[in-house]
């Protein structure tokens, strides 16, 4: 496999920012699952202190990942998909990469609403996007929720379309973007 | 996704006592025997505090990110005899539980057992039995007291008389850095330092009024 992208497959590169993000929203669900069920106290800050420190990851992750798609040619969809198809997968990837920016971004926004500053993993400290505002904060945190749902579905969508490609289709669309494949 | 949560931190406190301690009053004895009571108290050498003009903040690390936070209730006495600054005193006593950060959650947790524990420990204190000049001011030395434990400090200041409207007051200025650990201040889970610092930066910006004997 090469690291950039060919007309038959995504590169390494392409492929570790797919995998590397899909690990980490498992990661990100499970970090907000879990504080949300603490009480007050040090493990709960200990979470939501991993979990800002890895959604600004995601949000750096999508920044090089959009970068490096715009300098990097990606291999097209197959031709005999018919037009509502073709518009579904455009769709599709278009509200995956405006979420995955948006959400790490709401969460940020909403930190600073509250008044908690964003550090990444204690290394650097972000600046506060707005100033400190309850009512701000509340409307963040629903909205940070409800895109993370409209994510989940989107990705369901988005998986269900890899697997009809693969199993319906029979064709290569799932197959290039996974790395141990051999494929033309 | 809450943010819930919390902090590490630690106040601060400062001064003690001053004026009106009575134990002062009786320092020099050979000197005037007529008049005891008067001599340690030159006039224009003790301070109040004016609160609606002063801050004690502190500043904390939480999750890696700086954190504020104040207390809006503490009194301070200060007497400083300007030209011998080794007689004064300053005595700063801190109200714990009006600790503010912006975020209630966290000022409860705060005011909890496992940090401050205000209920049981409702004031921190300094009291500084010995002030010294520096090149950059003055330095006053004494114990700290925080959640019942004392430790030996010392906190740098700046001090700049000013008239205003006829009256005389003081400005005084400076910060330290505490470390909540050695206080206590942090049980439990709040004894690791990874999330919520031991390092506490106590600072200072006060408006003091001199008050006429």
């Amino acid at each position: 496999m090469t690291l950039r992208n060919t007309n038959q497959r995504w590169g390494a590169i392409a492929q570790l920012f797919h995998w590397l993000i899909v690990a980490l929203i498992i990661v990100q669900l499970t970090l907000a699952e879990m504080a949300d069920d603490l009480p007050n106290g040090m493990r709960k800050l200990t979470f939501l202190a991993r979990h800002k420190s890895f959604g600004i990851t995601v949000l750096m992750l999508v920044i090089l990942r959009l970068a490096w798609r715009w300098l990097n040619p990606h291999p097209p969809l197959p031709d005999n998909l018919k037009p509502y198809e073709r518009k579904l997968a455009t769709f599709s990837h278009g509200a995956l990469y405006t979420l995955l920016f948006a959400i790490p971004l709401s969460g940020w926004t909403m930190s600073s609403a509250r008044g908690f500053p964003v550090s990444w993993f204690g290394f650097f400290q972000l600046p506060d996007l707005v100033p400190r505002s309850r009512p701000l904060y509340e409307a963040l945190v629903t909205t940070h929720v409800t895109l993370v749902c409209v994510l989940l579905a989107v990705v369901a969508l988005h998986v269900a379309g890899a697997l009809k490609h693969h199993f319906v289709h029979k064709d290569d669309v799932l197959r290039r973007m996974l790395p141990f494949t051999r494929n033309g | 996704m809450r943010a819930s949560s919390l902090t590490g931190i630690l106040g601060l406190t400062l001064l003690a006592a001053g004026a009106s301690s009575p134990a002062r009053a009786a320092a020099p004895p050979a000197a005037a025997p007529a008049a005891p009571a008067a001599a340690a108290q030159a006039p224009g050498e003790h301070y109040t505090l004016d609160p609606a003009k002063s801050s004690l903040e502190f500043i904390f690390l939480q999750a890696g990110a700086k954190n504020t936070g104040r207390f809006s209730r503490f009194t301070v006495g200060l007497d400083f005899p300007g030209a011998d600054p080794a007689g004064g005193r300053l005595d700063v006593t801190v109200d714990v539980a009006a600790l503010e950060t912006g975020d209630k959650d966290r000022d409860d947790t705060l005011r909890s057992d496992d940090l401050f524990a205000v209920t049981k420990f409702p004031q921190a204190r300094f009291s500084a039995t010995r002030i010294v000049r520096t090149a950059s001011g003055f330095d006053a030395e004494g114990p700290l007291t925080i959640r019942g434990v004392t430790r030996d400090t010392h906190v740098p200041f700046t001090f700049r008389e000013a008239s205003e409207g006829g009256a005389t007051v003081g400005y005084m200025a400076g910060k330290t850095v505490v470390r909540r650990l050695d206080f206590g201040v942090g049980q439990g889970d709040w004894k690791a330092t990874d999330q919520a610092g031991n390092e506490v930066t106590v600072s200072f910006n006060l408006r003091l009024t001199r008050a006429v004997r």
